[in-house]
């Protein structure tokens, strides 16, 4: 697993006794805690000895399709059992005590809605089940996530953005502690995309666990503080996203430099050891390095040499996007 | 680990607690200062079962058992017979052996092997309710669909094969056949993945062939046994019993404990049940 750990002394420094390292993978104040979890399904393994924690804030959970994440989270939940290793919420195991379920709400990811219910009688229904007493907590979780105008249509008839949000009212109206959200964006338009968004930050933000799965990864980059990354079911990375990324200093990465003498540039570039190339483009160019600390250090140096003036620079793969594409490849 | 950090009541902009008033900080509402008496698990659990399984346009398909049993109750008269036992060898056999079992099969799916499939159970499986109480409250909606639309087809049944007189002990078979078969196929909606064609396996293959030949397996067969009950109050009967399957009320015990025994194993399987999605 890739750890977003703080940098070494540097050379020829006399260190104090090095502190333990914070594991990323764990949060402080957990609320959520796996611990060695796997789940197979037949030979087919879906998590693999995942340890992982998750504490109030956002925390994104990224992997690309067949990772594992949903898994996880149906493990969270206690919708799915684990077959080695153990998960708990709030220090309680969510298979086995059914008062955890006060406690933790679901969105999962597909689409399937009880077809022939209104969404305030879905939404009225889960409130049952869970004793909610507050006559106005099932228009409240309607109207959060834009859905009052609509509550007495069935969702049968619903977009599959419109049944997404039904869904989040519904986990929003138990006031769960924690909220698990499978894929919450999908279907849902800009407009709403950016309120779903807004609203979890303000959830997190109240000291709520809140744990999102997406493919939109620009999304979850402004949304989540902390980042976990399953890979083929296993922990990958775990962290704030840039510092995964700067963790991953090893590996290719491009940084795009804009400069007047950038032919110039480019060859004094080539000749360092960490270029593995240059790509030169209407003025500008686009260095790949498998050493991007070393790049950051020699490029002044040699614009300074070729009289080149940097105008710009800047990584452009300094996305989750990207980093998928580099903990997968 | 299990400390669990302090956090503001209430989801902001969205919702109140459960038992606190709401939020300062929550989207106003006047109707968010009224408390609200949430319906009991069991009663929540069987009405949205009704509404959600079982949907209003639907419901006219709950007539399709009463026009059968009109059908083969008209069918009945043909055989010559006096009324009550041309009913017992034509209507009771069609009523017993292929109404109940297929009307119960259908609701007893609905009710919740549907719901597996379809991956909507989660919003029930997900909620801090015990287990027998979401199986008991399924159970009690698909029985009351079933006897909504059985007891009228037990009682047409009879009338138009011209034995009224048999409508009430028909009426008795039909009302405990059901509970144990919708108990049955609930049992396997959360057992087996494939839930209609393991139900359609049990009725015909094992109910009807194994139970027509091996009074064992009649014996613990809800289409034997609702028929015993039948038999053991209607007349004309005595060519329908069977050695060694209780009668008449004897018939009902059985049925209330194959009903109790498949209702216990499904809240023991509704535990163990690996929440996937439709997708999966």
């Amino acid at each position: 697993m890739k750890h977003a750990a703080p940098a070494p002394p540097a050379a020829g420094a006399v260190a104090p006794p090095p502190p333990a390292t914070p594991d990323p993978a764990l949060a402080d104040g957990a609320t959520v805690t796996v611990a060695a979890a796997s789940v197979w399904f037949g030979a087919k393994v879906a998590l693999s000895e995942v340890t992982c924690s998750f504490g109030p804030g956002v925390t994104g959970l990224l992997g690309p399709n067949g990772a594992g994440k949903t898994t996880l989270m149906r493990a969270m939940t206690g919708a799915m059992p684990v077959n080695s290793g153990a998960v708990r919420v709030i220090g309680r195991d969510p298979r086995t005590e059914r008062s955890v379920q006060h406690s933790i709400a679901l969105v999962p990811e597909d689409e399937a809605v009880p077809p022939m219910l209104s969404a305030r009688g879905l939404v009225g229904y889960v409130a049952d089940l869970h004793g909610v007493t507050d006559r106005g907590a099932v228009d409240r979780s309607l109207a959060a996530v834009g859905m009052l105008d609509a509550a007495d249509r069935r969702v049968g008839g619903f977009s599959k953005g419109m049944r997404q949000r039904t869904k989040v009212a519904a986990a929003l109206v138990t006031d769960p502690q924690v909220l698990v959200l499978d894929e919450p964006l999908n279907g849902a338009d800009p407009v709403q995309r950016l309120a779903l968004i807004e609203l979890f930050a303000r959830l997190g933000a109240a000291g709520r666990t809140v744990i999102v799965s997406s493919h939109v990864l620009h999304e979850v980059e402004r949304l989540a503080d902390r980042v976990i990354v399953l890979l083929h079911g296993r922990l990958a990375a775990a962290g704030g996203h840039r510092a995964i990324r700067d963790a991953m200093a090893d590996r290719p990465r491009q940084v795009f430099v804009r400069s007047g003498e950038a032919r110039a540039l480019g060859a004094a570039l080539l000749g360092l050891e960490s270029t593995a190339g240059v790509t030169l483009a209407d003025g500008t160019l686009v260095v790949a390095t498998s050493r991007a600390g070393e790049l950051a250090h020699a490029l002044p140096r040699l614009a300074r040499q070729v009289g080149a003036r940097l105008e710009e620079v800047r990584p452009v793969d300094d996305s989750l996007e990207a980093m998928f594409r580099e903990l997968t490849r | 680990m299990t400390d669990v950090p302090e956090r503001e009541e209430g989801i902001p902009g969205a919702t109140a607690s459960r038992t606190a008033p709401p939020p300062p900080h929550g989207a106003s509402s006047p109707a968010g200062t009224r408390s609200r008496r949430p319906r009991p698990a069991l009663i929540a659990v069987f009405a949205y079962t009704l509404r959600a399984c079982v949907p209003a346009r639907r419901r006219a398909v709950l007539v399709l058992p009463t026009l059968a049993a009109v059908a083969f109750g008209l069918l009945s008269q043909a055989t010559g017979d006096p009324a009550p036992q041309a009913f017992s060898s034509v209507a009771g056999l069609a009523l017993f052996g292929l109404i109940v079992p297929l009307a119960c099969l259908v609701l007893g799916d609905a009710v919740l092997g549907a719901e597996v499939r379809a991956g909507t159970l989660a919003f029930t499986w997900l909620a801090p309710v015990p287990f027998p109480v979401i199986v008991v409250g399924r159970w009690l909606a698909g029985w009351a669909a079933a006897v909504g639309s059985l007891v009228p087809a037990a009682v047409a049944g009879a009338v138009a094969a011209g034995a009224p007189e048999s409508a009430g002990p028909a009426v008795a078979g039909v009302v405990a056949g059901s509970a144990a078969y919708i108990a049955v196929f609930v049992m396997i909606g959360c057992t087996v993945r494939r839930a209609a064609v393991w139900s359609l396996a049990l009725v015909f293959l094992v109910e009807r062939l194994l139970g027509a030949a091996l009074t064992g397996i009649a014996q613990l067969s809800p289409t034997w046994e609702s028929q015993a009950v039948f038999n053991g109050y209607a007349e004309g009967t005595f060519d329908q019993v069977r050695d060694g399957i209780p009668q008449g009320g004897d018939a009902i015990v059985r049925l209330a404990l194959i009903t109790a025994v498949t209702l216990a194993v499904a809240s023991w399987r509704l535990a163990h049940l690996r929440l996937s999605g439709a997708g999966d």
